[in-house]
């Protein structure tokens, strides 16, 4: 009777804990929807505040539905990125992060509060000494401008918005340096280029004395600190700028170019590729990695015997695509045949 | 800063700090606001830190006297510096320092922790004073406007309030509301709570510049008088802020005061 009792029980609690994890699967089945600017130059978005979200969201552990803005009209109507969720819709990289930690979305988890209050402070610093710069780089500076940043977004926009979006843009970055750098006697931009050139140097200086050897700026887990980092140096590093004296200055601090590529490689690269790249790196980890890695590397070399022996079927008689294509217009004769008949 | 100004502040270091130094701010009574007056403390603060002596002068036109257009600022010598944070470098080219004992991950720390006062007290200071209607109307435009006749005194009030909003734009803050701006103080000061703990001074046993800001902002914050004290309650919240700001005015100003006839701040212990 006890026993039954028992059984009786576990049903119970094993009937709830399905229900409770369909429950939470119809919750988290709702994705949450982020726009931003389409990816380029290795980077999943060429858009510094889009970059901190999706970092922010892979480190994290959240998954969204991203939505790229690229040809549609929202390349001048959205204030990119911006996250939709249940009706919602937050702007700004930090009020989503805000959003995100409240979803129980939280790569801080695990700081103390003097990490977190050094975190507010890093991110200050990013943006009162290293975005003027980085504006002035992409939008302002001629070169730049003209060769690399003006065509991307030309050619990324629909038309009649290719002739305004670039403009628009440029002439916001201009406004946002020159009000809050330009001292009143300077209104002129090349004055303030020395100035913001060698507060953003020092800002890269000093991000890398704080990094110094470690993988991340708090310890072993990435954090939302490392989330803005890689925004603002990612575009940085891997945009082809005709003339950049920040992005030579940037290249000289390995640590910083190694942080964003292990950021790259772990969080934005898909399956197949990291199995290419730097393996003797993945075998100094723990065994479990290595078992794992070698297994990955078995099933690529099959996959990539599959593929040969495919080709060479597909050489010698047929082509592969036809004879897909043979076969499904096939079935669809069959179908016609029998329903007529 | 150009390469000119720099170059001209080194040659001026091989000159010794003079007897007659100056620092110019707006008239103390009627003219200064909230933000003009903790920068102009912060730097009185670092001065007296450094232990170099300057005597405060107020003049009706001290921001158009200022190289960059920004109060507070200093006359030494032939030279003329404004803002804190050139001010830290000039006199650090004379051979004073608060900052030299840190090393690079410490001044890296300083140097953010700057910018976040910087990012977030001073912005928050300029939209309460300037893009608050009630606020702008009833404190910001009077006082600023005060030494000058009309119709100047309407067309400065109403130029520069434009020049703040035109910024507050720029920086993404003309969407905040009020609360929003206190609650971004709030959390600004609970950072600096934070991260000075149970120390005597943010990097420990030492002041640096970082101390001289951070005191100046909430110092004048805690005395000033603004259409609410809203702004001044939320610093009231961190005990160790509060005797930060004691310690500090008790160390360099109240034994400085009964010496020297240079205006002094209001105390803390005044303020109801």
């Amino acid at each position: 009777m006890y026993f039954n009792k028992h059984l009786l029980w576990v049903k119970v609690l094993s009937w709830r804990c399905a229900l409770g994890c369909c429950c939470m699967h119809t919750n988290m089945a709702e994705p949450m929807e982020l726009l931003c600017w389409g990816g380029d130059w290795d980077l999943p978005s060429v858009h510094s505040d889009s970059l901190i979200v999706l970092a922010y969201a892979k480190f994290s552990g959240a998954k969204l539905a991203v939505k790229s803005i690229d040809w549609t009209w929202r390349t001048i109507t959205a204030s990119v990125p911006q996250l939709h969720y249940e009706g919602s819709t937050v702007t700004e990289p930090a009020q989503i992060l805000n959003f995100l930690r409240k979803q129980r979305f939280n790569a801080d988890y695990e700081l103390t509060a003097k990490q977190g209050a050094d975190t507010m402070a890093y991110i200050a610093l990013l943006e009162e000494k290293l975005r003027p710069a980085l504006l002035h780089t992409f939008w302002v500076d001629a070169e730049n401008y003209v060769n690399l940043t003006r065509p991307w977004f030309t050619s990324h926009s629909p038309f009649p918005l290719n002739f305004f979006v670039p403009g628009r843009q440029a002439s916001l970055a201009l406004s946002r340096i020159l009000l809050t750098k330009a001292e009143s006697p300077l209104l002129n931009i090349t004055e303030v280029e020395g100035k913001i050139y060698s507060e953003a140097k020092e800002c890269l200086n000093l991000l890398s004395h704080r990094l110094g050897n470690f993988h991340f700026f708090f310890g072993d887990t990435p954090t939302s600190l490392d989330a803005f980092v890689f925004g603002h140096i990612a575009p940085l590093i891997k945009a082809p700028l005709p003339s950049g004296q920040l992005q030579k200055h940037l290249n000289q601090l390995d640590n910083l170019c190694q942080f964003c590529n292990t950021i790259l490689k772990n969080y934005f690269t898909d399956a197949s590729a990291e199995k290419r790249m730097d393996c003797s790196l993945m075998a100094t980890h723990d065994p479990v990695d290595a078992n794992l890695q070698k297994l990955t590397q078995l099933v690529n070399k099959e996959s990539n015997l599959i593929e040969k022996v495919l080709a060479r079927f597909a050489d010698s008689h047929l082509n592969l695509m036809s004879l897909e294509i043979a076969v499904t217009w096939l079935n669809v004769c069959g179908h016609c045949f029998f329903t007529m008949y | 800063m150009s390469v000119v100004h720099v170059m001209s502040l080194s040659t001026a270091a091989a000159e010794p700090w003079p007897e007659k130094a100056t620092l110019y701010q707006p008239l103390k009574e009627d003219q200064i606001l909230l933000s003009d007056s903790a920068s102009s403390l912060a730097v009185q603060t670092f001065l007296r830190m450094c232990g170099l002596p300057v005597q405060v002068s107020c003049c009706a036109n001290a921001e158009y006297m200022s190289p960059s257009g920004k109060v507070p600022f200093i006359h030494v010598g032939n030279q003329v510096v404004s803002e804190l944070g050139p001010i830290v470098q000039f006199i650090k080219a004379k051979g004073h320092s608060l900052s030299d004992g840190l090393d690079d991950v410490q001044r890296a720390e300083m140097k953010a922790y700057m910018e976040l006062v910087n990012n977030m007290l001073l912005t928050a200071e300029l939209y309460i004073q300037w893009c608050d209607d009630y606020t702008a109307t009833e404190i910001s435009r009077p006082r600023y406007s005060s030494p000058y006749s009309w119709p100047l005194n309407h067309i400065l009030a109403y130029q520069k309030q434009w020049e703040v909003q035109r910024k507050m734009n720029a920086i993404g803050w003309s969407g905040k509301s009020l609360e929003q701006v206190y609650e971004d103080v709030s959390q600004c000061c609970q950072a600096l709570s934070q991260r000075l703990g149970t120390q005597p001074y943010f990097f420990n046993k030492q002041p640096t510049e970082l101390d001289a800001l951070v005191f100046g902002h909430l110092f004048t914050i805690l005395t000033t008088q603004l259409t609410n004290d809203e702004l001044a309650e939320k610093v009231k919240s961190y005990t160790n802020l509060l005797s930060f700001c004691h310690r500090i005015e008790h160390t360099y100003f109240k034994e400085h005061d009964r010496e020297s006839q240079s205006g002094s701040p209001q105390s803390i212990v005044d303020i109801p």
